[in-house]
């Protein structure tokens, strides 16, 4: 009783041997450490999980309000709170160790110095399966340097990279002339993988107030569906820039947002805002996926990917042949 | 971070809530009944979280599958009714996602999540209890009223308002509350002036106190007891931040907690999981009612 097709493999290699189950992971700062979704709604399902930024020492955050709703969007300035790396190392780690799912831990720091020191602490620690570089937070002082000058991001990768040897993934901000230049930095500073985009810059008036509602320069970083076109385009540009794996972020709400990152070039995808609203959103977007992968029959998921990505020129060739 | 820093995290301070109870119900509009001016009662099928639902847990509303407006809203559980599996809450349109409840009819289907949140302590040994409850604050009021005469508590129940018809409808006070007083800064109905103006002489005979309403005005509340002979009665408030996920990812309501009594730098905790009931003494007053309240 055999079909003639092969089998779908639903499994995404991010490189230096981080092996995803499926495409679908939840991003940085929309999903703690895990474990409220743990209690919450389980995350077996997923193919891996990206923790909340993590500092060389606890950061209490900025002071409140912290959130806005926007229009299928939101602003948040949460600014990095996060109980440090020891802790992460000490109370969290082991408890990672025993998931069926990779976890991946979001770095931040406010210079080159604390990235590393995060990452060297990290490196060799149980349940770690990996790091994600956030040189895009976009809600503390300087954190967009190293996000915005492709050479300031070469420096900061280059210096992580030295320092170890588990899987890198570095995170990119949207809030730039060109993300393909920090893009090809970063991989030719040894990034295994990117991961776009980051939130973008945006700020939220009430008119009775005649001011901004987030405290400070009144700005913060813009997620949700508002920004799914966006995103969708910066990550084609991103394939069309590196060779390593892209993983998607902005906006994915639906199995069909995520398949649309896959099409756009998207390697693997995280959701994010759509967690909070829904905390089984990433289960139902791993099985719309599954299922839609099982009726056109794919093979692998990269089967998804818009011609013109793999072959640049096949969409002018179409246009001419209209 | 250090382990005494760790000591005084506001999980230490605080505790919090137990996500393992919560569950997501698909539930069906059962009742919609309008109040004064744009107050409603609104109420679900929603058997399993009914049974669960304690007095001061808040679920999370997802009225349709709609990226506007994008997050769920929070709500404290004004009933819960074991025996018909419904679950009720009292509200006034204030915004996008309080229009859309308002504008269900029976029959339609929301996503409830809850419970969250921590909820009112109740009383180990019957004694006698002053509800405190502002405008929308009388939330939580009806379905601790309940519970709190099922345990042979004797309730006073204060309620105080701008005028007459934003104060919680008598007819839905929950029966067997022993006392009602009221308060309308217009003096349409009770009382003239704010709650906090005559409260002290109701609360000489009272074991314990639940405040809900505006943040200051359980700050006033707060200050008016703390300063007064009538100090050590203990009082939980239950807080209003503005909230995103409602179990404790998104970090967005945050609120400054600190030790009780003391003076120190306070701690981050999170309205939705270490509240939104406090013990008054574990809030810093100054700092909260810097920050506005709801989801603008």
């Amino acid at each position: 009783m055999s079909t003639l097709s092969p089998p779908f493999d639903a499994r995404v290699d991010l490189g230096r041997g981080l092996v995803l189950k499926n495409p679908i992971a939840v991003a940085s700062g929309t999903f703690g450490f895990g474990f409220e979704a743990e209690a919450l709604a389980g995350i077996s399902h997923l193919g891996a999980i990206f923790s909340k930024g993590t500092t060389p020492l606890a950061r209490e955050g900025n002071r409140p309000p912290r959130i806005a709703e926007t229009a299928a969007g939101m602003l948040n300035s949460i600014g990095l709170q996060n109980p440090g790396v020891e802790i992460v190392c000490v109370d969290y780690a082991p408890r990672w160790a025993s998931w069926p799912v990779p976890v991946l831990v979001n770095v931040a720091g406010a210079d080159i110095a604390e990235y590393v020191m995060v990452v060297e602490r990290l490196t060799g620690v149980s349940g770690v399966a990996g790091v994600e570089l956030n040189i895009s937070c976009p809600n503390i002082a300087h954190g967009l340097d190293f996000a915005t000058e492709p050479a300031a991001a070469a420096r900061c990768v280059a210096a992580v990279r030295a320092a170890t040897d588990l899987p890198l993934v570095v995170k990119l901000s949207p809030n730039v002339t060109d993300i393909a230049e920090v893009a090809r930095a970063v991989e030719d500073a040894g990034a295994d993988a990117v991961s776009a985009v980051n939130t973008y810059v945006g700020m939220k008036i009430t008119l009775p107030s005649r001011r901004p509602v987030l405290p400070g320069m009144g700005t913060g970083g813009l997620s949700g569906p508002a920004i799914k076109p966006l995103a969708l385009a910066a990550v084609a540009r991103v394939r069309r820039a590196v060779q390593v794996p892209v993983i998607g972020i902005g906006g994915i709400a639906s199995p069909g947002d995520a398949l649309e990152f896959l099409v756009a070039g998207a390697d693997a995808v995280q959701v994010g805002t759509a967690n909070f609203n829904n905390p089984h959103a990433s289960r139902e977007i791993v099985e719309g996926c599954l299922q839609y992968a099982q009726q056109h029959h794919l093979r692998r998921f990269a089967d998804l990917r818009w011609q013109e990505l793999e072959f640049p020129g096949a969409a002018e060739e179409g246009m001419r042949s209209d | 971070m250090s382990p005494t820093a760790n000591a005084t995290s506001a999980k230490g301070l605080a505790g919090e809530s137990d996500l393992g109870r919560a569950i997501e119900e698909l539930a069906e509009c059962s009742q919609l009944r309008p109040l004064a001016r744009n107050l409603f009662e609104i109420t679900f099928q929603s058997p399993a979280i009914a049974e669960l639902a304690r007095p001061g847990e808040f679920a999370q509303i997802w009225v349709e599958r709609s990226h506007i407006p994008l997050l769920r809203r929070p709500f404290s559980f004004s009933r819960a009714d074991r025996r018909d599996g419904t679950v009720a809450f009292y509200l006034g349109v204030v915004g996008d996602g309080s229009r859309r409840l308002r504008a269900l009819s029976p029959g339609d289907r929301v996503r409830i999540l809850g419970p969250l949140g921590r909820g009112f302590t109740l009383p180990e040994t019957p004694g006698r209890s002053a509800l405190i409850l502002g405008g929308l604050g009388a939330a939580p009021f009806p379905l601790l009223a309940e519970r709190l005469r099922q345990l042979g508590e004797e309730v006073v129940w204060v309620n105080g308002a701008r005028t007459a018809d934003e104060l919680y409808p008598d007819e839905l006070i929950p029966p067997g509350v022993q006392e009602i007083v009221q308060f309308t800064e217009d003096g349409s109905q009770g009382s003239t002036g704010r709650i906090t103006a005559g409260l002290l002489p109701l609360l000489k005979e009272v074991d314990r106190v639940y405040a809900c309403g505006p943040n200051h005005m359980l700050g006033a509340v707060f200050q008016l007891i703390s300063s007064s002979s009538l100090a050590r009665l203990p009082l939980e408030v239950s807080i209003e931040a503005p909230m995103g996920c409602g179990f404790g990812t998104c970090l967005g309501c945050a609120i400054p907690l600190r030790a009780d009594g003391t003076n120190t730098e306070p701690v981050i905790g999170l309205c939705c999981r270490q509240g939104p009931v406090l013990r008054g003494s574990l809030l810093d007053w100054e700092q909260l009612l810097l920050q506005p309240a709801h989801l603008a």
